[in-house]
């Protein structure tokens, strides 16, 4: 038995070191160019529980680069060197991720998520390195560093439904009763920001008794919905899909909707929403979302498809996959721009972002989302959202680009 | 006072189902003095499996169901032959922390095999809410509470006159005297996870049909340990008592105790109840007072 | 401890000391030049080296509290979590300098930690990792919710940890201050499991009510338990904060306590060595999962199915914890006591 533990755990441990060298041999193979690569770092969380958004994520800035290599020739001609790294939605991992890319001399880098983040803003922030994440929340962009927003956040996403509701669905006189429920970390937390500072100024009634905050865990909000009063006027929710699906189907039950207004924010209006939920549950909800679907008629549509389908096929029709696309879209075209402005040469993080970033002027990202610009004292690169509303289980939009109003927070 | 109904009758029928989870616990521990701290992820695997079933592989309802029955109790005899027979004699360390292990394999193997983080079952009964007073309550969840109810009792028969089940109560008394008396101690364990694994598959069915497959479920089992502390480790009763009082400790406090401190409070309660019943009562409402000695 | 053959001790010191023969100081004062030279040439894993001196302070920390007194605490992340927003307030807000930050960690996760450990007293076993695990939560819950000082989800910036005029930005300078208390708590594991505390500690774990019969204070001594284990908890929180420079709830899940338990019992429970291998054993895995092998995963050539590199990483740990217990249970420490046995008597081990 001793022998046999002997040898099991020994093999064990040098499959360990095998697979830790063999990693660390493989190193990512230079093309003989003549000009010098790009280096930006990209993180996204591939493992882990946040697997499902970001595996597609991760697929989709690896063959944009790609695509932006083989097709376009590189930025420039320069071509661009990606050093893709998966963060498990670890946040520690996430620090050591960053660490690299500041001793790799990434010149920026991109995260899909605004929990990681988070994480490595403060060693971002100290090294000058700028970067900007996917999804966005106020505590990444305010106040102004160098960390900047793909696309609105969720504070932008009440903003721009609030305007909506107020210019187009609210009838009555007077100020509309607004209840808030909100998932308790920073997918609710930017709703409620926004929803606090701006509620007052945009003439809506919204008491702190009102906002509820549940957990990822919920299975009944009952409890939370029994104590509004009858007569509230719309519920807008700042969650997941399936903590969603349980408000609203809380509120079915309670009888409550169809009658109020709801909307979500579009970290849970999603496809998953209609599946969890029930198409008829859901039936009329609003929503808003910062990219276009997957058969809208835009420039950039075509090339992304053909990639998706080459590479990562079970990855089509996934919503989050546009929004990497168009992410790596922005870092060359960063890129593009710094090289102009500055010369390929004299490109570190700090040019990179001064004559690249803050030189970003309605690039239109081939119509996956709204206009991509930089305003000084607003590190949201787009600001606007599309409205969408479900009908017989599909989410149809039913405006064009509302840019969302910004809002400040002390 | 209709919403104290409301908060009562909901936090009655969550509790309930929260047993149910709590009961496949209790089962382990009576019989083998094992604590299974991968009791969320068991949820969650025959959740996953029971949706593989139905939504992916398309099987009749009652077809998917009986399959699921049979892959629980695989499941459990799984476990128990290749994970804790090794560790039959170990101090308890090792088997809690091995079924902490467990816990993370399996969660690594879910998302293995089904890689969505959601996922919805179709749905299994009707969604039309009932009235009570002016209070609703929906129908999964009152069937939630019935079948819990309805397992409950057959447990406790089960292990107050089946033979089976007397031995099981037995090994877990002195399994030195139960080997003593001939009964094979390593099949009575097999037996139990594999009604373990059935029960969590129940409770992971009812859960999931409610608020749908993701990791959440997880967190459900954690409070089912909430559960089986108030209401005592060993005993089935305690867990069918403790689990409504639980859910309604959460919902009346977060009804009443939102407003005056913050909103999220429902979260902790359960939590700081764990810290009290072990100050005050350690061994929970029905638990047997275990008097050591050396 | 095993000695080679011949060695004989004519005096106290030399029947005390740790470092006996030629042979161990020869390959301590080797080992220390290494660690002291090391950022020179780890260079892009220097990060990763203080995360892993940050986890073997907390796991020594865990080590003391459950392998020598036998207390199962599965709520370790929380008590660092502790230490970490303390250093973290008292340095930001009230403009501290770091050693008092620091040290302040300590205490405060230590009181925190014999708060919540004084269920020890009445329960033992599953129902105190119960308790431990509720800490956890309770600890968490409190942080998302107390935002006026904590900041709650959002989390707070924090600065490098600066000591004397130097602030210590890079990971090299970091390095040697994470080194040098990691060196320092080993020495103070080591020693205390030679004291009257340690013993009594060790006698608790054997048999707690023998212990009693015998005249130690189980009240007393649990509680120090706690405060000392999760002392280092907060110091190496504190660490953390300093080294990441922000935090938030997120970065202290239960997950990461369940991954403290299983560093320890891989490890080797109730040794010295034991934390440290297995705080390597475990970061160096999950950094080369994340650095080389998911990105090899997924960009080679094979398609492989959707689930197959998120899956891996916790099938693997769970594998590993389960073999260990099964094949290993004394962990990575015994091996090494076996294979220095081995050579020792070579050609004659068996």
């Amino acid at each position: 038995m001793r022998k046999k533990t002997l040898t099991v755990l020994s093999g064990l441990m040098c499959l360990v070191l095998v697979a830790t060298l063999l990693g660390a041999c493989t190193s990512t193979a230079e093309e003989p160019g003549t000009k010098a690569p790009l280096k930006i770092g990209m993180s996204t969380p591939s493992t882990g529980v946040a697997a499902e958004k970001g595996a597609p994520m991760g697929h989709a800035n690896v063959d944009c680069i790609k695509y932006v290599n083989e097709e376009l020739g590189g930025v420039d001609g320069h071509e661009v060197e990606a050093l893709w790294l998966d963060n498990g939605y670890d946040a520690s991992k996430a620090v050591t991720i960053v660490n690299r890319f500041v001793d790799e001399d990434c010149l920026l880098f991109t995260v899909a998520s605004s929990g990681m983040m988070t994480a490595m803003m403060g060693i971002a922030n100290e090294n000058e390195l700028s970067g900007f994440a996917a999804f966005s929340s106020p505590n990444l962009t305010q106040p102004p560093q160098h960390i900047y927003g793909q696309t609105p956040d969720y504070g932008d996403d009440w903003a721009a439904f609030a305007k909506y509701y107020l210019d187009n669905i609210w009838k009555g006189t007077g100020k509309p009763k607004m209840a808030l429920h909100l998932l308790d970390n920073s997918t609710g937390a930017g709703a409620r920001m926004a929803a606090e500072a701006g509620a007052e100024d945009m003439g809506i009634e919204l008491r702190d008794e009102w906002i509820f905050e549940h957990p990822a865990t919920t299975s009944s909000e009952t409890t939370s919905l029994t104590t509004l009063p009858d007569d509230i006027d719309v519920l807008y929710i700042s969650s997941t899909p399936a903590p969603t699906a349980i408000v609203i189907k809380s509120a079915v039950e309670l009888g409550m909707y169809p009658g109020m207004t709801i909307a979500c924010g579009h970290a849970g209006f999603t496809s998953a929403l209609v599946e969890l939920a029930g198409a008829d549950i859901v039936e009329g909800v609003y929503g808003v979302y910062p990219t276009v679907g997957w058969d809208d008629d835009v420039p950039a549509m075509a090339k992304m498809t053909e990639y998706c389908q080459k590479y990562h096929p079970d990855d089509y029709g996934n919503m989050d996959y546009i929004i990497s696309w168009a992410q790596s879209l922005i870092t060359a075209e960063i890129l593009r721009l710094a090289v102009e402005n500055a010369g390929a040469d004299n490109l570190t993080p700090q040019v990179v972002e001064a004559q690249g970033l803050k030189k970003l002027k309605n690039f239109d990202v081939g119509g996956l989302h709204g206009p991509v610009s930089y305003t000084p004292g607003d590190n949201r690169l787009s600001k606007s959202v599309r409205v969408f509303r479900i009908d017989d289980g599909v989410l149809e939009p039913i405006t064009g680009w509302v840019e969302s109003p910004f809002i400040s927070y002390e | 006072m209709a919403e104290l109904l409301q908060f009562t009758i909901t936090g009655l029928t969550v509790g309930m189902v929260y047993a149910l989870i709590a009961l496949g616990f209790v089962l382990v521990w009576k019989s083998s003095g094992v604590a299974n701290l991968a009791l969320g992820q068991l949820v969650l695997l025959s959740s996953w499996f029971t949706y593989g079933m139905l939504a992916q592989a398309g099987l009749p309802i009652w077809a998917g169901f009986i399959v699921v029955i049979i892959f629980a109790v695989l499941l459990g005899w799984l476990i128990e032959r290749f994970i804790l027979r090794p560790l039959i004699a170990q101090p308890i360390l090792s088997l809690i922390t091995i079924t902490l292990g467990l816990a993370y394999f399996i969660e690594g193997l879910v998302v293995f095999i089904w890689p969505a983080s959601v996922a919805a079952l179709p749905r299994l009964f009707p969604v039309e809410p009932l009235h009570i007073g002016v209070a609703v309550v929906s129908q999964q969840y009152l069937w939630a509470a019935i079948i819990s109810l309805a397992l409950f009792g057959l447990l406790s028969l089960f292990f107050r006159y089946n033979r089976m089940g007397i031995a099981m109560r037995a090994t877990a008394d002195d399994q030195r005297a139960v080997q003593a008396c001939g009964i094979p101690v390593t099949r009575i364990f097999s037996r139990s996870w594999m009604f373990a694994c059935v029960l969590a598959a129940v409770g992971g069915v009812l859960m999931s049909s409610i608020g749908g497959i993701t990791f959440g479920l997880v967190g459900t089992g954690l409070k089912a340990f909430s559960v089986v502390i108030l209401g005592g480790l060993d005993s089935f009763l305690g867990a069918m008592i403790a689990g409504p009082i639980i859910g309604l400790a959460e919902n009346l406090g977060e009804g009443y105790l939102t407003p005056l401190t913050w909103p999220g409070v429902r979260e902790v309660i359960p939590f700081i109840i764990i810290i009290i019943v072990m100050f005050v009562k350690p061994y929970g409402l029905f638990g047997e007072e275990r008097i050591e000695r050396i | 401890m095993d000695l080679p053959a011949g060695t004989r001790n004519y005096t106290y010191a030399q029947d005390m000391a740790i470092f006996r023969t030629k042979t161990h100081w020869t390959l301590l004062i080797g080992l220390l030049v290494v660690l002291c030279t090391a950022p020179l040439w780890w260079g892009n894993w220097l990060s990763v080296a203080n995360l892993i001196g940050i986890t073997i302070i907390a796991a020594t920390g865990l080590n003391i509290l459950t392998g020598y007194c036998g207390q199962l605490s599965i709520g370790h992340a929380g008590f660092m979590a502790v230490g970490a927003y303390t250093s973290a307030i008292l340095t930001e807000r009230l403009g501290l300098p770091f050693p008092v930050g620091l040290i302040s960690a300590g205490v405060a996760a230590g009181l925190v930690g014999m708060i919540f450990g004084m269920p020890s007293l009445r329960v033992k076993g599953f129902y105190l990792a119960i308790a431990t695990i509720a800490a956890q939560f309770i600890i968490i819950w409190v942080i998302k919710h107390w935002t006026d000082v904590t900041g709650g989800h959002m989390g707070m910036s924090v600065s490098a940890p600066a000591l004397g005029g130097f602030v210590l930005k890079s990971n090299a300078s970091q390095f040697y201050l994470i080194g040098g208390i990691a060196v320092l708590s080993i020495f103070f594991a080591k020693n205390l499991a030679r004291t009257r505390v340690g013993r009594a500690f060790v006698a608790i774990r054997d048999n707690d009510l023998a212990a009693e019969v015998m005249g130690i204070n189980l009240f007393r001594y649990k509680l120090i338990a706690f405060f000392i284990g999760c002392f280092f908890a907060g110091i190496a929180g504190s660490l953390f904060a300093h080294w990441a420079r922000f935090i938030s709830d997120e970065f202290f899940p239960l997950t990461d306590s369940i991954l403290y338990i299983g560093m320890i019992i891989i490890g080797g429970l109730g040794t010295t060595t034991g934390p440290i291998f297995g705080a390597i054993f475990i970061g160096l895995i999950k950094h080369s999962l994340t650095h080389y092998l998911v990105p090899t995963l997924e960009s080679s050539a094979i398609a492989l199915p959707a689930g197959f590199a998120s899956g891996l990483a916790p099938m693997v740990f769970g594998l590993i914890i389960i073999l260990f217990l099964i094949l290993e249970p004394r962990g990575l420490a015994h091996r090494w006591q076996l294979f220095k046995a081995a050579y020792r008597l070579w050609p004659f081990s068996y």
